[in-house]
């Protein structure tokens, strides 16, 4: 296998049996059969030269920039960064050179030479509120750069919780009218890559379908890649076994905290979370939320800010328990109201008993 | 002439009781009712599905129990009983239920249905709604003293034949006798061999007993027809007979609901307890095959099969004694299918048989006895309840099947060595 990418990497220190393992994985956590890692792999070392790669281009609107540093800052060496070396990444604000003007040019004329086949990334929410006065760029509300750029795109990933469902820009009150992507652009395929940020793999293994396939993966109803996003927090979780047994930490320093227990009780949102933290994990295999002591916060669903607190149980937000004896009280008081009313009826119909004779048996 | 709708209703909700009201609110609508009545399964229309037969009741339990009935009855979600509602269901709470208890066998959350279609009847009856057949099986005995007609004369002709026949006294009215033995009119008029049958085997143990004048009849259609008013004056009869005799026990004869009615119904019908025991004839016969008191001879050795009348077996848990009476004389004895607790009825039972417009439906539902039959194929077809025998003879002969049905009692006595022989030896 040879290929401008082979030889990039190379010269990177990374072996070509490196890149197929990393492939072959890409694949396998992406529910694809073996074949499509080698296919992946083929796809991504025959990348033509620099002119001819496919153009990618990323927008970031109203955002925190946390996305790129995910994607940015994952492995070392950075296999997810072999990516940017298959894609031409003709615009992104962060890690480009170019300002002003010439970024701006660039991005114009990297529509105009690939319309109807880039790719658009998306991270950040986009505010309608005040006439999109909230997030400008070169002039232009990012509603205008959107609706202009998605024209010509051939697909539309939105990368992270705030492109996806809105995130923090749209946590009650939403003072910006933040709205996703999918709020605005109807006529191109979106896919949502939540997660605040997502997991560099997930993007990355988006990516690499799009460039291998020419199309995007299975997604779920909220436009999710059902690879990554199949499964909750909570069903993969190692300390799932300790929910089963119904042992839970009660605080972040008591001796279940200590022993590892469930954090269900502490306000993990990993029952209703869905994503792939609990089998992908973070910086580069290292840890992740759940197993450095802290519930999870659902980062990776639509207005998460918005569920009730973080350290808020999920199941118990009334605290039944409390009102056990006033629901029994009522339950009582209903019950003996009830029996004594159809006593009553019982006791008149037996009372207005006529004893029956033959001739009673006929109309 | 004063039975309506009004006096119905009002008699339903005198009988819904505790029970009744959480057997409605448990009911899951499962269904497996429905595979367990033969009505049901012979036909497939699923309006015989057991709990079905309880619709009107069932509402009215809303209706007149519950809130939230209260609540659709108030805003017209759920629609009064009416007469002619109670009319149209006459057909599904006595021509095809013969309270034959199937269904309450297999219900998974353990619901009486039998109990509640009982219960329903009397609000059925109350209403004018009773069947015909049942209506005048009911004035016969109350007025005349048994469902066929029967009266004492009759009943004192048989006993003159049985004593000719076979040259054994049969007494009647004898104060302080242990057994009080009570007959059907069918056994009076179409089974005489019964009384003969008894006469022996009482003979044979050495027990005393006696028939009672004014208590000779044990059917009741009173409570099939499902008034309480009604079987209580008819059971009080055998109660005052049982007394007056100071009998220690009182003998249900070969008829399922003759012995449900004495055994588990009369003594609540009376409101105290008996001071007598009530068994069936065939609980009677296995004591007296285990005290030793019954001794038999030679087997029949054609192929034979049990029916067992469902008040006997399932209603009354009497299983095995008819088993092991049936082995004393017969080498060859096989089960049907089912039998036992779980034995399909004859279809006729429970004041069934006395409808004459549930006929042909009666017909359709033996098709199960008869694929019963058919996976035995038996010479002979024994049973232990005189109706279960009438319509068994019915089917039998509707479907031109050649079985002779005989009476279990009467099998018993045949083996029963000759008197004169046995005094003699």
């Amino acid at each position: 296998m040879h290929g401008p990418l082979i030889e990039t990497l190379a010269r990177q220190g990374v072996t070509r049996r490196t890149f197929m393992k990393y492939c072959a994985t890409l694949a396998s956590m992406m529910a694809l059969p073996p074949a499509a890692g080698r296919a992946m792999a083929e796809a991504m070392a025959a990348a033509p030269s620099a002119s001819k790669r496919p153009s990618v281009i990323w927008l970031p609107f109203q955002e925190c920039t946390g996305c790129t540093e995910s994607i940015t800052r994952s492995h070392s060496p950075t296999l997810e960064g072999l990516i940017f070396d298959v894609i031409s990444l003709d615009y992104q604000e962060t890690l480009m050179a170019a300002a002003g003007h010439q970024a701006e040019e660039a991005l114009h004329a990297a529509m105009k030479a690939n319309e109807g086949k880039y790719l658009l990334i998306v991270d950040g929410s986009i505010p309608l509120g005040l006439d999109g006065a909230y997030s400008c760029i070169g002039g232009k509300s990012n509603l205008e750069t959107l609706k202009e750029v998605a024209k010509g795109a051939a697909a539309i990933v939105a990368m992270g919780s705030c492109a996806a469902y809105g995130g923090l820009p749209r946590a009650n009150p939403n003072p910006t009218g933040a709205v996703s992507v999918a709020d605005i652009i109807k006529d191109k395929p979106i896919i949502n890559i939540p997660g605040c940020p997502p997991i560099p793999v997930v993007m990355t293994g988006v990516l690499a379908h799009f460039l291998t396939f020419g199309s995007l993966p299975e997604l779920d109803k909220l436009g999710r890649p059902k690879a990554f996003y199949g499964e909750t927090i909570h069903d993969r979780c190692y300390r799932r076994p300790f929910y089963d047994q119904g042992k839970f930490a009660k605080t972040f320093d008591d001796e279940g905290a200590r022993n590892g227990w469930c954090l269900f009780e502490l306000g993990c949102k990993g029952p209703i979370t869905h994503n792939a933290c609990a089998t992908v994990k973070w910086n580069g295999g290292t840890s992740w939320p759940v197993e450095s002591g802290h519930g999870c916060l659902g980062c990776s669903e639509p207005d998460f800010w918005d569920g009730g607190g973080f350290y808020k149980a999920l199941s118990m937000p009334a605290n039944p328990l409390k009102m056990v004896a006033g629901a029994a009280a009522v339950g009582v008081a209903v019950g003996v109201a009830t029996s004594v009313l159809n006593r009553g009826k019982k006791g008149a119909a037996r009372a207005a008993h006529e004893k029956t004779t033959l001739a009673d048996l006929e109309k | 002439m004063s039975a309506s709708l009004e006096k119905g209703v009002r008699v339903l909700k005198e009988m819904i009781d505790a029970p009744i009201a959480s057997y409605f609110s448990s009911c899951v609508h499962c269904g497996l009712c429905a595979e367990a009545c033969l009505f049901y399964t012979e036909t497939g229309d699923p309006k015989y599905t057991p709990i079905h037969k309880l619709e009107p009741m069932r509402r009215l339990y809303e209706q007149e129990y519950t809130l939230l009935g209260r609540l659709k009855k108030m805003v017209g979600l759920s629609k009064p009983v009416t007469d002619a509602e109670l009319g149209q269901w006459q057909e599904l709470v006595y021509n095809s239920c013969t309270l034959c208890g199937r269904c309450s066998a297999v219900c998974p959350m353990g619901n009486d249905i039998v109990y509640m279609v009982r219960k329903f009847r009397e609000g059925m009856s109350a209403a004018g709604h009773a069947p015909v057949g049942i209506k005048g099986a009911v004035n016969r005995t109350v007025n005349i003293g048994s469902p066929m007609g029967v009266k004492l004369p009759a009943v004192k002709a048989q006993m003159k034949h049985v004593e000719e026949d076979h040259g054994i006294p049969i007494p009647m009215d004898v104060v302080g006798a242990e057994y009080l033995v009570m007959l059907s009119s069918m056994e009076i008029i179409n089974f005489p061999e019964y009384l003969a049958a008894i006469a022996k085997i009482m003979k044979q143990a050495g027990r005393t007993w006696t028939l009672c004048s004014t208590a000779f009849e044990a059917t009741n259609a009173g409570m099939q027809i499902g008034n309480s008013d009604l079987a209580r004056v008819i059971v009080s009869r055998i109660v005052e007979g049982a007394e007056k005799l100071k009998v220690k026990t009182v003998i249900s004869p070969e008829c399922g609901h003759a012995y449900t009615a004495l055994r588990w119904e009369g003594a609540n019908l009376i409101g105290r307890p008996f001071t007598f025991k009530v068994q069936h004839i065939i609980e009677v016969l296995g004591e007296f095959q285990e005290k030793g008191l019954l001794k038999t001879e030679g087997f029949e050795t054609d192929r034979l099969t049990f029916h067992d009348p469902c008040q006997l077996a399932r209603r009354g848990g009497v299983i095995q004694p008819q088993r092991n009476l049936m082995n004393m004389v017969a080498k060859n004895f096989v089960e049907m299918p089912d039998a036992g607790y779980m034995n399909w009825c004859c279809g006729g039972g429970g004041g069934a048989s006395a409808i004459e417009e549930g006929e042909e439906l009666r017909l359709a539902a033996f098709k199960k006895k008869k694929s019963q039959l058919e996976a035995v194929k038996p010479d002979r077809l024994v049973t232990a309840c005189a109706n279960c025998r009438i319509v068994l003879e019915e089917g039998l002969e509707h479907y031109q099947m050649d079985i002779p049905v005989i009476g279990l009692t009467e099998l018993i006595a045949e083996h029963i060595p000759d008197l004169a022989k046995s005094e003699g030896a």
